[in-house]
C-alpha cells in the first residue's frame, strides 16, 4: 500500500534494468523531451533515389496509364445509378422500361451470366460502336433506334444507359463532338429510366 | 488481411471497376464467405447492382463461389488477386519481349476481359492488329492463332475450370452453381479451330465481303447461327508462370551484377531447362548434370567443356550459395537453390532500403548484425568501428523502425534485467513482412496523391481534352492554320504550364507505383517461399 500513490514514494525515478546496459551512461544527457505528435510529413535526410527511366520504363508507364483508362471505358466498370425519379409528375411516355422486363432480368440473371457474360460484353461493346458511329445523326433517329434496340435485348441496356447517365466525368460523350454545341450537348437522353 | 491491404485493394477495384464493385468486393475482403443476400443487406446496395458487381468481379477472378449446404451460394473474395492489378502492366511487357505485339495484346485482352474464349481473343487480337497496320493490310487468324498456341504450351495462358457436366440424373432441380474443376492434363490443351478469316477494321466500309455477316447491330443473331466451336472453354492468363519468369530474370541479374556475363548465361540456361520439370514452389531445381548444360548452352556461346566446368565451380563456391553442387555423376550434378536466391534478393532489398533510408553507416552496422547474427551493443561498436554514442543512436533508430530486433538472453532464472543479455538481430522473414505492409502502404499513398492531384486539375484537364477534340475535328474538315492556332490559344500559357506540371507528377507517381510493385514482388516470393518450406 505504501508503494501506491501515483508512485510518489521512495523509489521514484528508479528503473528496473541497469542503465548502462542499455548504453545511457551515468550524465550523459538525455534527448528533449517529445511534446508533439510526430510531424506528418517527417523531414527527409536522404534523396530517394531517382526513378528508372529508358526505353523499358517509359513504356511500362504509358502501359500502365493507357490500361486505367481502357479499363475504365469496357463494360466492366459499373458507375452509380441515376437516382429513380417520381413518375406520377412526369408523363407516362417519357418512362420506356416496361415492368414485365424487369421481373425477367431478375430471375435469370444470376444462373445464366456466368456462360453469358462474355457474348453480353462483346454485344455492349458492339453496340457502343455501332452507336458511336451514328453519334453525328439527329438525336430522334437515335432514339427511335434506341428503342427498337431495347425490344430486342434486356440486360445490356443498363450499361448503356449509364453510360449516358455518368455523373462523374467521362470524356467519351464530348469525344466526338464537332464543337458547334459546345456546352448544352449532354442533355439528350437523359431522362430515361435506368430500370 | 491488414488494413493497408485492404486499403490499397478499395483504391484499385475503384480505378478500374468503379464504385459499386469496390463496396461489394471490399466487403467481401473485410467479412470473408458470404452469400447473397447477406451482402445486400450489410452493405445497403440494392440485390440488382450487388448482382452486376459480382458477376464482374467473379468474370475477373476475384472473387470465387461455392455452393453450401442446402443449396446456399457464398462468395468468398481474394485479397492477393485482387492487388495482382498492379502487375498488368509487367505481364504485358514481358509478354512483348518474348513473343513481341501480337502476344502482348493476346495477354492484354485476357486481363482486361478477365476470361475469354480462344476464338474471341483470336478475333479481338487480329482487329486491334488491323487497326495499326496500313490501309489495305489485315491481320490473319493463323498468325494469331500460333501465337496463342505457343503462349498455351509455355503455360502463360491456361484453361479455365470447365462446368462439370455430372453423369448421375439428378432428379429435380439443378445445382445453384456450377461446380468448376480443371484437370491438370488438360489445362494447356488448345481445342481445334478452324479460324479462317481476317481482322476487320472499325469504320472501313469494304470488308463487307458477300457472305461475311456485318459487324453491326444483328450480331447476336450470327452468333446463334454459326455455333462457335469451343463454346464453354475459357482461357485467363496464367499468373503464376509470370511470377516463375520474373524471379528467373531476378536471380539472373543478380548472378550478372555479382559475377560476369558468361555466368547470368549459364545460370539462365539451367533455369530454363528446369522451366518444365520443377514446380514453381520448389525449394531447388532438379540437379542438372554438367554435360546437359553444356549441350543446352545457347548456340552463340561457344565455351569450351573445362570453362563451363570453372564457371560452374566458381558459382557453387559462392557464399551467396545460388547454385549448388549435388552430385559428381555426369560430369557434376548442379542445382539451383531457389529458395536460397529469394532469400538473398530479400535481404539485399532489406539493406538497400536500410542504406536508403538512414543512410551507410546504418547499413555497415546493418550488414554486420546479419553477418554475425546476435551481436551485443559494445560489439557492435567493436566491429562496425563507429563511435559509441552514433553507433547507439543508428541502432535505437533502426529498432524504432523494426528493421532489428532484441533477442533477449537471461542469465538467471528470475530474467532480472541487470543480469540479462541483450543482443542486436535481424528477423528477416519478419522485417521483410514489415517491409511489405509498409510497400502496401505507400502505393495506397501514391495512388490517394495521384487522384488528388487529378481531382484539383479536374476543370482543366476536361478543358484541354475539349479543345483538343475540336482541333481533331476541325484538322479531319480541313481547317485553315489561322483557326487551328486560335482555337489552341484558348488555353492560356499559365494553363499550359499547369498541365506540364500535372503530366509530370503523375509521371512520377506511376513510376513510383511501378517500382514500389516490383519491391512487393521480391517480397511477397520469399515469404511465400519460406511459408512454403515450414
Amino acid at each position: 500500500m505504501a508503494s501506491r500513490g501515483g508512485g510518489r514514494g521512495r523509489g521514484r525515478g528508479q528503473l528496473t534494468f541497469n542503465m548502462e546496459a542499455v548504453g545511457i551512461g551515468k550524465g550523459d544527457a538525455l534527448p528533449p523531451p517529445t511534446l508533439q505528435p510526430s510531424p506528418l510529413f517527417p523531414p527527409l535526410e536522404f534523396r530517394p533515389v531517382p526513378l528508372p527511366s529508358g526505353e523499358e520504363g517509359e513504356y511500362v508507364l504509358a502501359l500502365k496509364q493507357e490500361l486505367r483508362g481502357a479499363m475504365r471505358q469496357l463494360p466492366y466498370f459499373i458507375r452509380p445509378a441515376v437516382p429513380k425519379r417520381d413518375w406520377r409528375r412526369l408523363p407516362r411516355e417519357l418512362k420506356i422500361r416496361v415492368r414485365k422486363l424487369q421481373k425477367e432480368r431478375i430471375t435469370i440473371l444470376l444462373p445464366k451470366r456466368p456462360p453469358k457474360t462474355t457474348e453480353d460484353k462483346e454485344e455492349t461493346i458492339q453496340k457502343l460502336e455501332t452507336l458511336e458511329k451514328k453519334e453525328e445523326e439527329v438525336t430522334s433517329e437515335e432514339d427511335e433506334e434506341k428503342e427498337e434496340e431495347e425490344e430486342k435485348e434486356e440486360e445490356e441496356e443498363e450499361e448503356y444507359d449509364e453510360e449516358e447517365h455518368e455523373e462523374e466525368t467521362d470524356y467519351i460523350m464530348s469525344y466526338f463532338d464537332n464543337g458547334e454545341d459546345f456546352g448544352g450537348d449532354s442533355d439528350d437522353n437523359m431522362d430515361e429510366a435506368i430500370y | 488481411m491488414t488494413q493497408a491491404e485492404i486499403k490499397l485493394c478499395s483504391l484499385l477495384l475503384q480505378e478500374h471497376f468503379g464504385e459499386i464493385v469496390e463496396k461489394i468486393g471490399v466487403h467481401l475482403i473485410r467479412t470473408g464467405s458470404q452469400p447473397l443476400r447477406v451482402i445486400a443487406h450489410d452493405t445497403g446496395t440494392s440485390l440488382d447492382q450487388v448482382k452486376k458487381a459480382l458477376c464482374v468481379l467473379i468474370q475477373h477472378n476475384l472473387v470465387t463461389y461455392q455452393v453450401h449446404k442446402r443449396g446456399v451460394v457464398e462468395y468468398e473474395a481474394q485479397c492477393s488477386r485482387v492487388l495482382r492489378m498492379l502487375r498488368y502492366p509487367r505481364y504485358i511487357y514481358t509478354t512483348k519481349t518474348l513473343y513481341s505485339d501480337t502476344g502482348e495484346l493476346i495477354v492484354e485482352e485476357l486481363l482486361l476481359n478477365g476470361k475469354l474464349t480462344m476464338s474471341a481473343v483470336i478475333k479481338k487480337v487480329a482487329d486491334r492488329l488491323t487497326e495499326t497496320m496500313e490501309d489495305g493490310k489485315t491481320m490473319d487468324y493463323a498468325e494469331v492463332s500460333s501465337t496463342f498456341v505457343r503462349l498455351a504450351d509455355t503455360h502463360f495462358v491456361q484453361r479455365c475450370p470447365l462446368v462439370a457436366t455430372t453423369e448421375s440424373s439428378d432428379p429435380g432441380l439443378p445445382p445453384p452453381a456450377p461446380t468448376l474443376v480443371i484437370n491438370e492434363k488438360d489445362m494447356y490443351l488448345v481445342p481445334k479451330l478452324s479460324l479462317i478469316g481476317k481482322g476487320k477494321r472499325r469504320r472501313s466500309s469494304d470488308e463487307d465481303a458477300a457472305g461475311e455477316p456485318k459487324a453491326k447491330r444483328p450480331k447476336h443473331t450470327a452468333d446463334n447461327k454459326e455455333p462457335i466451336p469451343d463454346d464453354g472453354i475459357y482461357w485467363q492468363a496464367n499468373l503464376d508462370r509470370f511470377h516463375q519468369h520474373f524471379r528467373d530474370q531476378a536471380i539472373v541479374s543478380a548472378v550478372a551484377n555479382r559475377m560476369d556475363q558468361t555466368s547470368s548465361e549459364i545460370v539462365r540456361t539451367m533455369l530454363r531447362m528446369s522451366e518444365i520439370t520443377t514446380s514453381s514452389s520448389a525449394p531447388f531445381t532438379q540437379p542438372l548434370s554438367s554435360n546437359e548444360i553444356f549441350r543446352s548452352l545457347p548456340v552463340g556461346y561457344n565455351i569450351s567443356k573445362q570453362v563451363l566446368d570453372q564457371y560452374l565451380t566458381l558459382l557453387a563456391d559462392d557464399p551467396l550459395e545460388f547454385v549448388g553442387k549435388s552430385g559428381d555423376s555426369g560430369g557434376g550434378m548442379y542445382v539451383i537453390n531457389l529458395h536460397k536466391a529469394l532469400a538473398c534478393l530479400a535481404t539485399a532489398t532489406l539493406e538497400s532500403v536500410v542504406q536508403e533510408r538512414f543512410g551507410s553507416r546504418c547499413a555497415r552496422i546493418f550488414r554486420l548484425v546479419l553477418q554475425k547474427k546476435h551481436l551485443e551493443q559494445k560489439q557492435v561498436e567493436d566491429f562496425a568501428m563507429i563511435p559509441a554514442k552514433e553507433a547507439k543512436d543508428m541502432l535505437y533508430k533502426m529498432l524504432s523502425e523494426n528493421f532489428i530486433s532484441l533477442q533477449e538472453i537471461p542469465k538467471t532464472p528470475d530474467h532480472a534485467p541487470s543480469r540479462t543479455f541483450y543482443l542486436y538481430t535481424v528477423n528477416i522473414l519478419s522485417a521483410a513482412r514489415m517491409l511489405l505492409h509498409r510497400c502496401y502502404k505507400s502505393i495506397a499513398n501514391l495512388i490517394e496523391r495521384r487522384q488528388f492531384e487529378t481531382k484539383e486539375s479536374k476543370r482543366l484537364l476536361e478543358k484541354s481534352q475539349r479543345v483538343e477534340a475540336i482541333i481533331a475535328s476541325m484538322q479531319a474538315t480541313g481547317a485553315e492554320e489561322a483557326q487551328l492556332q486560335e482555337i489552341e490559344e484558348m488555353i492560356t500559357a499559365p494553363e499550359r504550364q499547369q498541365l506540364e506540371t500535372l503530366k509530370r507528377n503523375v509521371n512520377k507517381l506511376d513510376a513510383s507505383e511501378i517500382q514500389v510493385d516490383e519491391t512487393i514482388f521480391l517480397l511477397e516470393s520469399y515469404i511465400e517461399s519460406t511459408m512454403k518450406r515450414q
